[in-house]
């Protein structure tokens, strides 16, 4: 089997994992921020926290131990844009609590029978790829090029002249300990596992494409678990499967629907919910278009930012999660709030 | 379909209707299959008629694969192969890449001879837009083949990365070959070297146009004869890759040779058996 074919089979067994987790467990950053804020319930935000703890540690770990090195990831780029990275967080926090679920959180969903995730997961996308590569490429390239900020370094530990275990032990034990310290959580075990599982799959994906995938003639890309690009991918690949190569972003696509597919199945928990009216629907269209907008500016989502982007503690990940969380801030609770929970 | 009988009118337009649509369709077919009746697309290119000549190549044998959409133009991943017959004896002796619409069309030339084997080539190429790629393979004999792909190229944006310190051009030769060869059995070779391939037309961080640097040449000689020989335009990707086949005679020593448009060279030497 060639490498290539190795990264993509890889990529669906993360995907599997991925999917069977996120539908047994309800793991989902949407959910956790509207329980705390609204229901003061924080355990399915500390099982998120504790995803990011084990992200952090778990790739820092493999870089520390010279298994690979996160220079080549998408989120250490030196010169992001300081307006399109958090504006595109916004966006994304924003449009996620109007979706009520990020584009991870809508396959998974979806393979429940939910339709009001293919909705959303059709326009979130559609805007990815108009925002990445069509109509609105232009305008963001444009907008990036004005406002490229040269940084200093490209993550914390070399902003802090640190060796980059020492800010990953601190940041990582600090969410770990916040996560467990919550007496709730700590009984609650679909959280805390859930937290634990996804977040170990963050090095995981590491791992594959940049070990497994290593090939000096035919480098693969390094990427790990994200889902704004490659859900636009996958419609891109369902459409033009005969001239272009199956990839480790579309293999993971496929494997999170196949995975929670096969435990909604297993679980007896596959109903078919549309939408209750008119309304309802152009929230979810709204929610999905702005994710897609939003996370190619932020270069990702939730999962893309919130867990990979973090576990390399790029500097550009800590905008773009400021604006996730205040965007998520915006549609929960304020006068833009348009969703009834 | 209605239940109810047509009335005389009524069968009238339903064969006049049938009879405009089958028109319509036979024009249809016509204007489809005309193209392929008339010039193809290398008919169209100076570059491409220089190497053709007057006599109109076969379309047939000669495969290029490149993916369909790229949303990266700097290097996309191009194979070009020949599957068609040849006469006793005759071999592909030469194959020109071709971009209509690069700035300069030439990709790349490949000189092959009988110690290349199989005549499969791939490598990473520029595409500057949207447009078609040719290929054009000539025989010893003088039989010529020609085919033609489009790839769709998009914006990559984000994907500029500004190296921290780009690698001394034509260091760090990577070659995979196989140390120990069959009797008439070729396989793969696969080579990569540093090189920014600058093409002369993108402009520095300071504003200034970067002057041209290329590998312009690429030279496999096994036991001194040379069996593989490329010459690479602008059009080929930063640190060139290519992938080749050989097949040697006899045992011995494959030496691999880069030289770059400022005089420098690279050599890269191996030693394999014949089994």
């Amino acid at each position: 089997m060639s490498h290539t074919e190795l990264v993509v089979w890889s990529g669906l067994a993360i995907g599997l994992l991925f999917g069977a987790t996120g539908q047994a467990t309800g793991f989902c950053l949407t959910r956790g921020l509207v329980n705390a804020w609204r229901d003061a319930d924080t355990r399915k935000l500390r099982g998120f926290a504790l995803a990011m703890a084990v992200a952090l540690l778990g790739s820092q770990a493999l870089v520390a131990l010279g298994v690979l090195s996160l220079g080549d990831a998408l989120y250490l780029t030196p010169s992001p844009s300081w307006l399109a990275v958090p504006l595109g967080g916004v966006l994304f926090g924003y449009g996620m609590v109007l979706a009520n679920g990020c584009g991870a959180r809508s396959l998974v969903l979806l393979a429940g029978g939910n339709l009001r995730s293919f909705v959303v997961l059709v326009c979130l996308g559609l805007a990815a790829y108009m925002t990445l590569s069509g109509v609105l490429a232009p305008l963001r390239v444009w907008l990036e090029g004005i406002t490229t900020l040269p940084l200093p370094a490209r993550d914390l530990p070399r902003l802090l002249g640190l060796p980059a275990w020492l800010p990953a032990l601190v940041i990582g034990g600090a969410l770990a300990g916040w996560a467990l310290a919550g007496s709730a959580f700590r009984a609650s075990p679909r959280d805390w596992l859930g937290g634990s599982i996804i977040g170990a799959l963050v090095p995981a994906g590491w791992y594959v494409t940049g070990v497994v995938g290593f090939d000096d003639f035919e480098p693969v890309r390094l990427a790990t678990l994200t889902f704004i690009a490659p859900i636009g991918e996958t419609l891109q690949y369902l459409m033009l499967a005969t001239g272009t190569r199956l990839g480790f972003g579309v293999s993971v696509v496929a494997g999170v629907v196949a995975g929670a597919l096969i435990t909604a199945l297993a679980r007896r928990d596959l109903r078919l919910r549309g939408f209750d009216g008119p309304q309802h629907m152009l929230r979810s269209m709204a929610g999905g278009t702005l994710m897609g907008i939003g996370g190619v500016m932020a270069l990702g989502c939730s999962i893309g930012q919130g867990l990979s982007g973090f576990s390399t503690l790029s500097l550009a990940t800590f905008a773009a999660l400021a604006g996730i969380l205040a965007g998520a801030r915006l549609g929960i609770s304020s006068p833009l709030a348009l969703s009834k929970q | 379909m209605r239940s109810t009988p047509a009335s005389p009118p009524d069968a009238l337009r339903r064969r006049l209707l049938r009879g405009l649509a089958t028109a319509i369709l036979g024009v249809g077919l016509l204007g489809l299959s005309l193209p392929a009746l008339a010039d193809g697309p290398w008919q169209r290119l100076d570059a491409a008629r220089s190497v053709l000549g007057d006599t109109p190549p076969h379309t047939e044998g000669l495969v290029l694969d490149l993916p369909l959409v790229s949303e990266d133009g700097s290097a996309v991943a191009l194979t070009v192969g020949f599957e068609g017959r040849l006469a006793e004896g005759d071999y592909i002796e030469r194959i020109d890449l071709f971009a209509s619409d690069n700035p300069s069309p030439e990709i790349a030339s490949f000189h092959l001879t009988p110690m290349s084997g199989k005549p499969e080539i791939s490598t990473r190429v520029r595409l500057n837009e949207t447009q078609r790629v040719i290929a054009i393979a000539t025989s010893r004999q003088g039989e010529q083949f020609a085919t033609a792909r489009e790839v769709r190229v998009t914006v990559s944006g984000c994907l500029m990365r500004g190296d921290d310190a780009p690698p001394e051009p034509l260091s760090n030769a990577r070659v995979s070959v196989p140390s120990r060869f069959t009797a008439g059995q070729p396989e793969e070779v696969r080579t990569l070297i540093n090189h920014p391939m600058e093409t002369g037309l993108r402009e520095g961080a300071n504003g200034e146009t970067l002057p041209r640097h290329i590998v312009e040449r690429f030279r496999v000689s096994l036991n001194g004869e040379t069996a593989f020989e490329a010459e690479l335009h602008q059009s080929i990707s930063a640190n060139p890759y290519l992938r080749f086949h050989l097949s040697p005679e006899a045992g011995g020593e494959a030496v691999f040779e880069w030289r770059d448009d400022r005089g420098e060279s690279a050599r890269h030497e191996a030693s394999f058996e014949l089994g």
